[in-house]
């Protein structure tokens, strides 16, 4: 549907080396009573070895089924992939692969973090169990080197007296726990890339803040690439090097942390984070972005940011947004003001952001 | 000078002054006598049953003979059993509690009708006595279950089952939180004398920063516990502190905020301040008025002007009423019947918060997230209150949404005049929004300041970890945390001294003082804002030493306290 700028490499090769991760042009649907759903619409991206990446967006926007239809965690039907979608990972095409050769790869190569804990463990064994069990199938060593290694691994991720804790079942620990259980369950076979899907949403701001700390050194420690999915921008911009902002299923904005956060391109991007509430807006309003996020069923027909889009005009209504590159370096934005047409336009949307970014900030606090 | 002294005097160990009481609200019976009232109709019902059973047996069935008398009066034996059993099992004894005991016992008397007339059957028996048991076991039936019905005033046992109180805390629960049964029968340490004598610094009232005005609501060692109900009987195996003596002010037009972590208190506070779910011990004054043990019922003439917009804007709407409905439940509960005037005022009230007035008659499945919990602002608005308690009412709602709903909070209580008690984790957000703020730590006030004072100057190590723990949304501003360790233990069994004391850092820092463990702080007043922290050390706490605590701390001694 549109050209994309960031289409890396030739179609059918692999990429470079370095290249941990590559999704080129990935295309998800579900089908469903009311029609098809395009939870993800077009999207391309590539992770280096070692790396990390954040994805973020609002509810419904296709982060998760991003991950999963990376890691092939996804039911088909109800979904279906649609055709030229390609995900190389580690010099291989994982799309087209056999399942029970991917099923290696996912646990030994490529993990998971989900959530909710509790749902993704299972409660009817002990933690050591499952934590052994999964070393035994992917390392292939026996039995009583598997509990030793998942000793090990709760471990490495501070949970204390690991020998006891091997003996417990999911119920009986609390949510962070049973994050931390996750996370080294996802580290015991050490994989060379971990995908975490919103690890902290469910957890209180304390227990966060451990569980990103460790998520830091044990990244930093064992080297393996990281690709961070959170509708938090302060998760964000904490943990990664580069970001991606989706919307509707669309990439539509993408650079390094400091370029999305810090110059955002994208009105989406410039919306929200002028949205964030801070002391320095206190007395004032906060600026809002309009309306809703549009339903999948009942997209609108070129820029699907328009309804709600401040600095919309006619050309909006009718062509659809590429992706176009923002200065020099792989900083890219899903807007015609980064188009010869809307060049006369960007200045003034930019003065309108830093404004309502800064809004409140000129004011004297309080108002009470 | 006799004036400030006089004021010393009044001034508890919190600091705060005593609530001026101009009236009272409270039930119309004390709970004794109702309890009595029940006790009394419940042994009725018993020498009733008893005598009942006697008469037909002997008069009308001609049973004689003790031995059979006494099979003849099973019913009666089934229904003190039942009524023993259950009141046994509902540890707080509450009126309900015996009614459902009363027809618990009437529902097992059926039972045993098809049980003995299998037996009597089998063994053949005499069939004129299995007849004469097996009717009176109908007629208990029958009239037992209208009877005690009334009796025991089902309407108010009812109500609240139907959740005023609410399933509040399971076993399950407690237990995910890693607390043995032992744990939970242990009561928190009496707070030594010590303690209690710190003279409070106060130079200046909290009233007399508000320009001498009176509190809109003074809560004074507000308390909720809720019983751990376990086993087969259901008996009380344990007590959940959820809050635990809290005390504070909200001044008219403010926007008073409660943090903190999940389980720490803040929702049952909101809900016991409005007497949505009664306190089991401490005062709340509201405009004056003394609210003492009111019941759920007798709120309503206050239940105009206190509302409430709950957290989850998918739950709390009702999914098969329309919005008309929604809105207009509470109108018709404060008597405006009119079915025209109510459907006016709810238009009314979704214009004021942003929606169509053609609205009305779509179901919350209609709407999105943020229109729902717009909704929500709607039913607490229709009735023109004062003060309303938000309950993390944007947390469930996307980033962009959010900021709509914060704006739209904050233009109604420009314009409607409010006042805001807003509870919520996100810490931002509550910067943003309020005037003041309390932090709350397992049932308890950690630090209560104006927000200058708890963001720039925070002097209880609790709120340093909070205020650390926020992720900052520029990326240039990335930094080593100070984290926490281990989870937050449980409000079943509160550590003793400080309840910050396992997770503490400051403690560690300053080589574990003994009285960290042994002696509660007190919540004392620090400066002239009224600033208040309860911690014994609150004057070692400065940016530099949270630095050096956080740069020298190792990620994975964090859950060792868990
Ligand atoms: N199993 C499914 N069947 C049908 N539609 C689905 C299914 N799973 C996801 N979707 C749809 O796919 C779209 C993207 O969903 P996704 O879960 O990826 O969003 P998300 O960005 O992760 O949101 P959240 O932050 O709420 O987790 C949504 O429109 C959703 O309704
Ligand atoms: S293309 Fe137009 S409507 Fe879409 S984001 Fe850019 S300016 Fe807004
Ligand atoms: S009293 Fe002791 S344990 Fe409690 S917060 Fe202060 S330093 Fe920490
Ligand atoms: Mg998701």
């Amino acid at each position: 549907m549109t050209e994309v700028l960031a289409a890396p490499g030739p179609v059918g090769a692999p990429p470079d080396r370095d290249v941990l991760l590559e999704v080129r042009s990935l295309r998800t649907y579900f089908k469903v009573l009311d029609g098809i759903v395009p939870a993800v619409d077009d999207i391309s991206f590539s992770l280096k070895r070692g790396q990390t990446l954040g994805i973020v967006g609002e509810s419904g926007s296709g982060k998760s089924v991003t991950a999963l239809t990376i890691m092939r965690l996804l039911d088909i039907p109800p979904a279906s992939i649609g055709d030229g979608s390609e995900v190389w990972f580690d010099g291989r095409e994982i799309l087209s692969m056999p399942l029970d050769e991917m099923r290696k790869i996912r646990g030994n190569d490529a993990a998971m973090i989900f959530q909710e804990p509790l749902t993704s463990l299972n409660p009817v064994f002990t933690i050591g169990d499952q934590i052994a069990e999964q070393v035994e199938l992917h390392l292939k060593i026996k039995k009583r080197a598997a509990m030793d290694r998942a000793i090990e691994s709760l471990q490495l991720v501070g949970i204390p007296s690991p020998e006891r804790r091997v003996k417990q079942y999911p119920h009986e620990m609390s949510g962070g726990m049973r994050q931390r259980v996750m996370i080294a369950m996802a580290l015991s076979c050490e994989p060379k890339l971990l995908i975490a899907d919103e690890p902290t949403t469910a957890l209180d701001v304390t227990i966060q803040a451990q569980i990103l700390e460790l998520l830091k050194s044990i990244q930093q420690r064992t080297g393996s690439a990281l690709l961070l999915i959170t509708h938090d921008l302060g998760v964000v911009a904490e943990m990664v090097d580069n970001v991606i902002v989706m919307y509707t299923g669309q990439i539509v904005e993408q650079g390094t942390v400091h370029e999305v956060l810090l110059e955002p391109r994208d009105p989406y991007t410039m919306g929200l984070l002028e949205s964030i509430p801070s002391v320095e807006k206190r007395g004032g309003r906060l600026s809002a972005i309009k309306g809703v996020v549009p339903s999948p069923f009942n997209l609108p027909p070129a820029c699907r940011f328009e309804p709600r889009c401040p600095y919309a005009w006619d050309r909006c209504r009718t062509v659809p947004p590429d992706l176009n590159r923002v200065g020099s370096g792989g900083h890219l934005a899903r807007c015609h003001l980064h188009t010869s047409e809307g060049a006369g336009r960007l200045p003034d949307a930019l003065q309108r952001h830093r404004t309502a970014l800064n809004l409140g900030r000129t004011l004297p606090t309080g108002g009470h | 000078m006799e004036a400030r002294e006089a004021r010393m005097d009044s001034a508890f160990d919190h600091g705060l002054a005593v609530p001026q009481v101009r009236g009272k609200l409270r039930r119309r019976l004390v709970p004794g006598l109702l309890r009595a009232r029940a006790i009394l109709y419940g042994i009725l019902a018993i020498i009733l049953v008893i005598a009942f059973t006697l008469a037909v047996s002997v008069v009308f069935l001609r049973i004689k003979g003790a031995g059979d008398l006494l099979i003849t009066l099973w019913p009666a034996y089934a229904f003190v059993l039942a009524g023993y059993l259950a009141t046994r099992g509902f540890k707080d004894r509450k009126l309900w509690a015996f009614g459902l005991a009363m027809t618990v016992g009437v529902l097992l008397a059926g039972l045993g009708v098809a049980l003995v007339l299998g037996v009597m059957g089998v063994s053949g028996g005499d069939g004129n006595k299995a007849f004469a048991v097996v009717l009176l076991g109908l007629i208990f039936v029958g009239f037992g279950l209208p009877l005690t019905w009334s009796l025991t005033g089902s309407r108010r046992w009812f109500t609240e089952l139907r959740g005023a109180e609410g399933p509040a805390i399971r076993t399950a629960d407690v237990l995910e939180q890693e607390v043995t049964v032992a744990d939970l029968v242990i009561h928190p340490g009496a707070v030594p004398a010590v303690a209690m004598t710190v003279a409070p610094t106060v130079a200046m009232t909290e009233g007399e920063r508000h320009g001498n005005v009176d509190p809109l609501v003074s809560v004074r060692g507000l308390k909720k516990h809720f019983p751990i109900v376990g086993g087969l009987l259901r008996r009380q195996i344990g007590t959940i502190y959820a809050v635990d003596g809290v005390d504070f002010d909200i001044y008219p037009g403010e926007v008073f905020s409660l943090v903190g972590e999940s389980g720490c208190g803040k929702t049952t506070l909101g809900r016991t301040l409005l007497q949505l779910t009664p306190p089991t011990d401490g005062r709340v004054v509201f405009n004056g008025l003394e609210l003492e043990d009111v019941d759920p019922d007798d709120m309503r003439p206050l239940r105009r002007k206190m509302q409430i917009i709950f957290q989850d804007p998918f739950g709390s709407l009702n999914p098969r009423m329309p919005v008309s409905d929604i809105i207009g439940e509470g109108l018709f509960a404060q008597g405006i019947t009119n079915r025209a005037e109510r459907d006016k005022r709810v238009e009314d009230s979704l214009e004021i918060v942003g929606l169509r007035r053609d609205y009305t008659r779509r179901f919350p499945h209609e709407f999105s997230g943020g229109q729902r919990q717009r909704i929500g602002v709607a039913r607490a608005l229709a009735l023109n209150p004062d003060f309303v308690v938000c309950d993390e009412p944007v947390s469930a709602l996307d980033v962009s949404i959010q900021s709509q709903v914060l704006n739209l909070l904050l233009d109604l209580k420009r314009d409607l005049n409010l006042t805001y008690l807003f509870i919520s984790h996100n810490l931002s957000v509550v910067e943003y929004f309020s005037d003041r703020i309390g932090v709350m730590y397992l049932g308890k006030i950690a630090e209560e300041g104006t927000v200058e004072e708890l963001y720039r100057n925070p002097r209880h190590p609790y709120t340093v970890a909070l205020l650390s723990a926020i992720p900052d949304p520029d990326p240039r501003k990335r930094r080593k945390r100070l984290v926490l360790k281990g989870d937050v233990p449980s409000p079943a069994a509160p550590p003793s001294g400080c309840r910050f004391h396992t997770r503490c850092w400051l403690r560690e820092r300053l080589g574990n003082p003994e009285q960290c463990s042994t002696v509660e702080p007190v919540l004392r007043v620090l400066d002239d804002t009224g600033h208040r922290a309860a911690c014994h050390f609150a004057e070692e706490i400065n940016e530099a030493v949270v630095q050096e605590t956080a740069a020298t701390q190792s990620v994975l001694e964090t859950a060792v306290a868990g």
